[in-house]
């Protein structure tokens, strides 16, 4: 399943071992291990296994429009410029200067065509390339300077996806469509849904949460569960336009590669409220195998997470009382700070070729519902918050937590019935998406 | 200097001081009726910029872009027995200060700026959070009296250090 397995585990020690054993229990038995969560010694491994291994999604191509734009983004501890130079190609570069190591870039966006460090002056165009030092000569005398060996050092791996923007600090991370893999014919409907694709609204919201990365990357994977109970403020308030709390039980779970995701029904023909000029969009834009699903299964992606970190969500919610349901798209990062603790980038998307009226309602629904005020999103801070905190004690050594749901009981839909690629099933109360998670973050960590 | 006289000054305290023990004391019901039907309630996302780029307010993307439709929706949602985030609930303490009055475009209506320090704490956890900020309203007089017209937020942080926000500044 993995492209690149974990290079250099650590194969000894008593958190190796530990973790070997949590990876059978959940293999085997369909529980996995609580300690998992805020344990210092398993960020560690995660570091070395995982975020310096994997792509990390850095920026979207939308958030810098012009030649000279650049935002400053970060692989967990390592900072790094994202700049398009004046020929509008991207550039990923380590925001160290090659001299005595100032961060050269120190805010987090704007637009320049010089990078010049504030220590001794050194200063490099925005493609890297060192432009110079003061009194050269004097210092390093007439060819004492390579400009070429003391550029700035790009990021080992970099890689553009339908507009967003990755890079890897492993040079021998497969290509990032490799990586993505099957998972593209899923993320079109976030990214690539109508012929001018998607784009990112302002500037990402950011905050800070005491909450283990894994928790939501895995809740983004699929937990078509949680939502009857951790939502139904937003059901009975209005804000979730629908019927029944048990609504979720519906739609499509799949796993595919390394990610996973899922699907929610619809009112068959509502496109699930998009404007028509966006619906026809996607049928202009989207392949036929993809339209058929919004046209004839009505069923559209909710949420989905490529492996480790990037989560993306469409949504339709209501932004003021007895209010139509305005659908949304957001994109987030779960930025690992340390063990158990995260900073939230989330960024809100929309169609680009939407119209005007429209892109601003969607802005609204997304913010009223999602990121760190949304009226849905509050209560997920409420949980992961509070089982990274549980999970932090003695009792987690031995406390196992359920992902049998559906295991048993629920088929995958027979291939020739299901047009996407990787393995679906006709049911969101089911654990098999959070299980490719976890199985894929085992195999990171400790090998196949 | 102030353009406002005493009385105005100490009708707008009274304002800024009623509408933070409600917010402090969980009755998000009365302070919504505080706000006028056509309330603009912002908080725009901040980034970090080099001085001479401003001050990083994006003039895009916010925390909060609210009507009184939807302030109304997030408090009948804090009126649920579902609204996990907030109970137990927040301990907030909203301290109003450095209050500046002076008179806005609309005759009835009055610019007010005021600094706000929001301690926060929940549940039994040992730290608590602070959020700082400016405070831009406009206040509309009512035949109930004062009424908040508009308020931006205008955050000292570019990354929020609190874990959501699920209360109002």
């Amino acid at each position: 399943m993995l492209q690149q397995p974990a290079q250099h585990p650590a194969r000894e020690g008593e958190t190796y071992q530990a973790l070997t054993e949590a990876r059978r229990a959940l293999v085997e038995e369909g529980k996995l291990l609580a300690k998992i969560y805020n344990e210092p010694a398993v960020f560690e491994m995660e570091k070395d296994n995982i975020f310096t291994k994997t792509w990390i999604f850095l920026a979207h191509e939308t958030e810098l429009p012009d030649p000279g734009d650049y935002v400053v983004r970060r692989i967990v501890g390592d900072s790094f410029i994202v700049s398009r130079d004046e020929h509008g190609e991207i550039h990923v570069l380590f925001n160290m200067c090659r001299h005595r190591g100032m961060q050269l870039c120190r805010v987090d966006s704007g637009n320049t065509s010089h990078f010049r460090c504030p220590y001794h002056g050194w200063t490099y165009r925005n493609t890297g390339k060192l432009n110079g030092a003061p009194f050269q000569k004097e210092a390093y005398g007439k060819d004492g300077l390579d400009k070429e060996e003391w550029a700035m050092t790009p990021a080992p791996a970099v890689g553009v996806y339908k507009g967003m923007i990755f890079a890897s600090m492993n040079a021998d991370v497969p290509p990032i469509e490799e990586y993505i893999g099957g998972m593209g014919w899923y993320l079109d409907f976030y990214l690539n849904k109508t012929p001018a694709g998607s784009e990112v609204i302002g500037a990402p919201q950011r905050w800070v949460l005491d909450a283990d990365w894994k928790l939501a990357a895995e809740n983004f994977f699929g937990d078509g569960y949680h939502t009857q109970s951790a939502h139904m403020s937003t059901i009975k308030a209005g804000i979730m336009r629908v019927k029944k709390a048990a609504y979720f039980k519906d739609g499509v779970q799949y796993k595919v590669g390394p990610h996973g995701g899922m699907f929610i029904p619809f009112k068959p023909g509502s496109f699930f409220n998009y404007p028509q000029d966006v619906v026809d969009g996607m049928r202009e834009n989207l392949g036929a195998d993809q339209f058929k699903v919004l046209e004839e299964d009505s069923i559209l992606p909710l949420n989905a997470t490529v492996f480790p970190n990037l989560s993306f969500l469409h949504s339709a919610m209501a932004v003021e009382p007895e209010g139509r349901s305005i659908p949304y798209l957001t994109i987030r990062l779960w930025q690992p700070l340390g063990p158990g603790k995260i900073e939230v980038w989330s960024w809100g998307v929309v169609e680009a070729d939407a119209p005007e009226e429209f892109k601003e309602e969607a802005k609204r629904a997304y913010l009223t519902t999602f990121g760190a005020s949304g009226t849905f999103e509050q209560d997920d801070a409420e949980n992961w918050r509070s089982v990274t905190r549980v999970a932090a004690g003695e009792m987690a050594d031995h406390h196992y937590l359920n992902y049998q749901m559906g295991l048993d009981h629920v088929e995958p839909i027979p291939d020739e019935e299901w047009p996407g690629p990787g393995t679906a099933y006709a049911r969101n109360f089911a654990d098999f998406a959070q299980q490719r998670f976890w199985r894929t973050y085992f195999e990171y960590l400790l090998g196949q | 200097m102030l353009e406002t006289s005493a009385e105005t000054y100490w009708e707008v305290y009274e304002f800024l001081m009623r509408e933070a023990e409600l917010l402090d004391g969980h009755h998000e019901r009365e302070w919504v009726e505080l706000c006028t039907d056509d309330v603009v309630y912002r908080m725009p996302v901040r980034e970090t910029r080099e001085r001479g780029a401003g001050e990083g307010f994006n003039g895009q993307m916010y925390y909060f872009d609210e009507t009184r439709g939807s302030l109304e929706l997030r408090v009948r949602r804090l009126e649920t027995e579902y609204a996990w985030a907030e109970d137990p609930p927040s301990r907030t303490r909203h301290f109003v200060t450095n209050i500046r009055v002076s008179s806005a475009d609309a005759e009835e209506e009055l610019a007010v700026r005021s600094n706000l320090l929001l301690y926060r704490s929940q549940g039994t956890e040992l730290h608590q959070d602070l959020i700082s900020a400016e405070r831009r309203d406009v206040l509309r007089r009512s035949e109930e009296g004062l009424r908040l017209a508009r308020r931006e937020i205008l955050l000292d942080h570019s990354v929020l250090t609190t874990h959501n926000l699920s209360i109002f500044l």
